[in-house]
């Protein structure tokens, strides 16, 4: 599981001849005329600019529960969001109706942000824009027929059963989605790209004794992708059995942290990427900045961390949940560099930021669906390795926590203060790994936390779990990736002193 | 109305022409505009008009869901036509079909008063003027708060509104026999602000008001006050010492304690073996001062609904009663499941809770502060999870420290932490307030011996 992030990164981007947007949408009523139309309503009473934002999504789900593949799921979203800006604000309506007259009143809604007349003209013709290809698809789920689904669902549920007496209830999804976005600027520039998503999830309930007096423990375990059916290869769906079972049979000797308090705290690398996400990423989302309500608001272009504490936010990474061949406003995903060597180098920006600031957008534009405008959103979010062997770090710590799962975690933009929840870990008693420990949240404050991370490892891991990430409302996929670091005290919410 | 339930119930016959042995078909549309306002201007302004249909079809004996927001005639056949087959090649499960019509009967005859007859007054020059007044009202409560506090002035960072309206229709259709009708009216108004400290912390607070009648909506000054209040409150604050505290959860905040208590009485849950509460009913899960009964039929309630998600006429029923647990919420197809597994009848009680109505104690929150004497009071979570297999929990919470009867220093980073199984039993007051936003109408609630974890 472990990876080497450079292996992964993508360095040779390759663009592709684009999507014909107006060729998949013209399916569903949408011509060029209306594009026209549609935008010259939009820009009908003084906005800058704008955009229509198409979005046509399948999804299927599959569920194995009880030893039975008995339930699913299909959905189709399908509909145009129009947004006007006007300076930094924005006017935004949408609707599921792509009839004429539908699009056309849900530009003249969005059109009210501004109040005057229209001005200058729409270009003559529309420019398709190339992008990376960054979800390469080696077998289409349209492709795949049920039947070849099912007994992967099965083998797991027969797998797990039969990897431990304990078992009691096995329960596996598998989630797939295929869209297609169509994204039409008022400057000419149209942008079509094909977003495919995988997601596969176990979760285990075991018990141990009998009657009232058992005891049951349950986890779970997720992997998820930009990819097609070729994701399913034996060896990771081994893995994701494993993981299941594993970190639940392993709550049986696991009790919440014995301690209650501030202490050092060794994250495990990969998935401990959520206190990135949580400390930093949000933080460094340019909107709340522009509006000086981050606590990192101020501190731009000053030392955060400490030397040798750098943190990217990536939407390159080929076949990653959060990669982004453009994002949802017509700006390439990029490699941004939030921290390097311990300094604040850049926010993360949508194109109402990045002009706030004067500043090129970083790709970060991001939306859940045609239902939202789009806000700055992290993708893949991640600590760079560091030289420090993993085993040294915890050899460091006297008596603290080693933090190793973790199932979600939460921030408050101003003050900074942040939580993750640890699932799994252990305690560290002198220097090594002892007790083991279980659902214990953890909570700081991002930049006093960056400040005392002091031993960055040689061991980045990039997490392959399926994670979402919530905002004012809209959820998007996201990744996460971390060395071993070492958080010299951070308070832990255990029991006992 | 009436053409939305014909429409409903054309989609369900198709579904039934193309093979479906039954289904339960919701078709809904909305409209709503949303304004947000920051320091001086508007800054989005949402419109939209929304519809969609969920199906969930019932198949030789198996099962699917779907929906999608493409209606138009020419895609809805083949999508339905695709999920019958698609839900052919599933594994049988005898335990889902749609209730039993018997449990359709008996809807309550009562008026919910769902709909305010003046949302179509709502103009865009009022919710403006509204957004702009929130914002100075706020501005002017925050004002106030840092005179109050004497020295130099609190900077004030930044201040947004929003406010909002609503109205929803939706009708739903099971082919054995359930047909339903609703609609709604919602509006909001929110304020938020954020103050700057010298160290570079940015406290913010909110304030909001949500209701079916415009009218209904509490006084712009006190969601202004609220917000203010609430980041006022967060100035100067300071890591607490780990120990085991009296600790009064204000009644904005017991609704995540709640939630926590309630989560594992689902029929997921019990089915699935991941609840706490398992063989707990008519037992003692919490403080006999815990009593919670639901009204689903309170009039204007944004929860209110005569019947559930199954199409069970609703009904007030007892949920815990000093303390002792009087109902699992096990909807039809998860007492179908167990009924079978367990080789006996297992209940569907209903899944659905609509509006919590507590015993109230006698003491309000500023008496319940002075009572508590020596203690913590928290009035926010973040993060934090708890496990409803175990009932382990740990959160992270703010809130003020109490000394000689007085909210003292402010406090944040702390965790709360325990077991479900014993945090309920260590409540030992409730309050006389009840939050006047959202459904759990949730008092001041006061534990005594809580682990925080700080310093």
């Amino acid at each position: 599981m472990s990876t080497d992030h450079s292996d992964h990164s993508d360095h040779s981007d390759h663009s592709v001849a684009p999507l014909d947007g107006l060729q998949h949408f013209g399916r569903f009523g949408v011509d060029a005329a209306l594009l026209r139309d549609a935008l010259g309503a939009a820009l009908g009473r003084g906005g800058d600019w704008a955009d229509l934002f198409f979005e046509h999504s399948v999804s299927q789900s599959l569920s194995l529960r009880d030893g039975a593949v008995n339930s699913a799921y299909s959905g189709v979203t399908l509909g145009v969001g129009v947004r006007v800006v006007r300076g930094d604000q924005t006017g935004y309506a949408y609707t599921e109706d792509l009839s004429r007259p539908a699009v056309l009143s849900a530009a003249r809604s969005a059109a009210l942000i501004a109040e005057g007349d229209a001005r200058g003209a729409l270009p003559p013709s529309w420019n398709a824009t190339p992008h990376p290809a960054r979800y390469p698809v080696a077998r289409e789920w349209s492709s795949v027929p049920l039947e070849r689904k099912l007994p992967l669902l099965r083998q797991l549920n027969e797998e797990a059963f039969a990897a431990d007496p304990r078992m009691v209830k096995v329960e596996v999804s598998l989630a797939h989605s295929d869209a297609v976005v169509f994204l039409v600027e008022s400057s000419g520039a149209t942008h079509c790209d094909r977003q495919p998503m995988t997601r596969v999830a176990m979760s285990c309930t075991a018990a141990e004794g009998e009657g009232p007096a058992a005891r049951r423990e349950s986890n779970s375990a997720s992997f998820a992708a930009r990819a097609g059916f070729e994701f399913l290869t034996p060896e990771r769906l081994t893995r994701l059995r494993e993981q299941a079972v594993q970190r639940t049979l392993f709550l049986f000797d696991a009790e919440i942290a014995p301690i209650g308090g501030e202490v050092p705290v060794v994250l495990a690398a990969g998935a401990a990427g959520i206190l990135l996400h949580e400390a930093i990423g949000h933080g460094m989302e340019a909107d709340f900045n522009r509006k000086n309500t981050s606590i990192y608001s101020d501190r731009l272009h000053q030392r955060i961390a400490p030397k040798g504490v750098t943190i990217v936010d990536d939407g390159t990474r080929v076949g990653d949940r959060g990669a982004v061949n453009v994002d949802d406003e017509g700006v390439e995903g990029q490699r941004t560099v939030l921290v390097e060597d311990g300094v604040l180098r850049s926010y993360m920006h949508d194109r109402i930021s990045a002009q706030h600031y004067g500043v090129a957008p970083t790709g970060n534009g991001r939306r859940e669906s045609f239902h939202h405008a789009p806000v700055p959103r992290m993708r893949s979010t991640y600590m760079t390795a560091g030289e420090h062997d993993p085993a040294d770090i915890i050899r460091s710590v006297k008596r603290g926590v080693y933090a190793e799962t973790f199932t979600n975690g939460q921030v408050n933009i101003g003050p900074g203060d942040f939580t993750f929840y640890i699932k799994t870990g252990y305690l560290i008693e002198d220097g090594r790994l002892t007790r083991p420990i279980k659902d214990t949240n953890i909570i700081g404050n991002g930049p006093e936390v960056l400040e005392r991370t002091d031993m960055v490892g040689a061991d980045f891991t990039f997490d392959e779990g399926g994670w979402t990430c919530g905002k004012a409302g809209q959820s998007v996929p996201v990744s996460l990736g971390m060395p071993t670091v070492r958080v010299s005290k951070i308070t832990v919410g255990g029991v006992g002193g | 109305m009436t053409q939305l339930l014909d429409q409903t119930r054309r989609v369900a016959d198709l579904a039934l022409s193309l093979g479906a042995s039954e289904a339960r078909v919701s078709l809904g549309r909305n409209r709503g505009v949303n304004l947000g306002w920051r320091d001086g201007r508007i800054e989005t302004l949402e419109d939209h008009t929304s519809q969609g249909l969920s199906v969930s079809l019932f198949v030789d004996g198996r099962f699917s869901s779907h929906s999608t927001g493409d209606l138009r005639p020419e895609a809805l056949e083949p999508f339905l036509r695709e999920a019958v087959a698609m839900t052919r090649l599933l594994e049988p499960d005898p335990a889902r079909s749609l209730p039993d019509p018997a449990r359709y009967a008996g809807r309550a005859a009562v008026d919910l008063d769902s709909v305010d007859a003046g949302y179509g007054d709502v103009t865009a020059e009022r919710r403006r003027d509204e957004a702009r007044a929130l914002e100075e009202l706020t501005r002017d409560a925050a004002a106030a708060l840092s005179a109050g506090r004497g020295g130099p002035a609190v900077e004030v960072v930044s201040v947004s509104t929003g406010v909002g309206d609503h109205r929803g229709q939706s009708a739903r259709v099971h082919t054995n026999g359930f047909e339903g009708e609703r609609e709604g009216t919602s509006f909001y108004a929110s304020a938020s602000l954020t103050l700057k400290e010298a160290d570079g912390k940015r406290p913010a607070g909110g304030g909001f008001t949500y209701r079916a009648h415009r009218g209904d909506l509490r006084p712009l000054e006190v969601v202004a006050r609220e917000a203010a209040e609430e980041a006022f409150g967060k100035l100067g604050a300071q890591k607490l010492a780990t120990g085991k505290y009296t600790t009064l959860v204000k009644a904005e905040a017991v609704g995540r304690l709640l939630g926590a208590l309630l989560a594992p009485l689902s029929g997921g849950a019990l089915q699935q073996r991941r609840s706490l509460w398992e063989g707990r009913l008519e037992t003692q899960i919490a403080s006999p001062l815990l009593t919670l009964r639901d009204d689903p039929h309170v009039p204007r309630g944004l929860s209110s609904s005569l019947w559930d998600g199954d199409g069970f006429a609703t009904a007030p029923r007892p949920v815990i009663e000093a303390g002792v647990l009087k109902t699992f919420l096990i909807d039809d197809y998860h007492a179908k499941k167990m009924s079978l597994e367990r080789g006996e009848p297992v209940w569907a009680t209903g899944a659905s809770l609509h509006s919590l109505q507590w015993d109230l104690g006698p003491l309000g929150f500023d008496a319940l502060v002075a009572d508590v004497r020596d203690g913590v009071m928290i009035d926010s979570f973040l993060g934090g999870n708890s496990n409803a297999t175990t009932g382990e929990l740990s959160l992270g919470c703010a809130g003020r420290r109490i000394r000689d009867g007085r909210l003292a220093e402010a406090v944040t980073e702390v965790n709360l932490s325990g077991n479900l199984k014993d945090l309920w039993r260590q409540l030992v007051a409730v309050g006389a307030d009840s939050y006047p936003e959202g459904a759990s109408n949730t008092p001041s609630c006061v534990f005594e011996g809580v682990q925080l974890s700080g310093v």
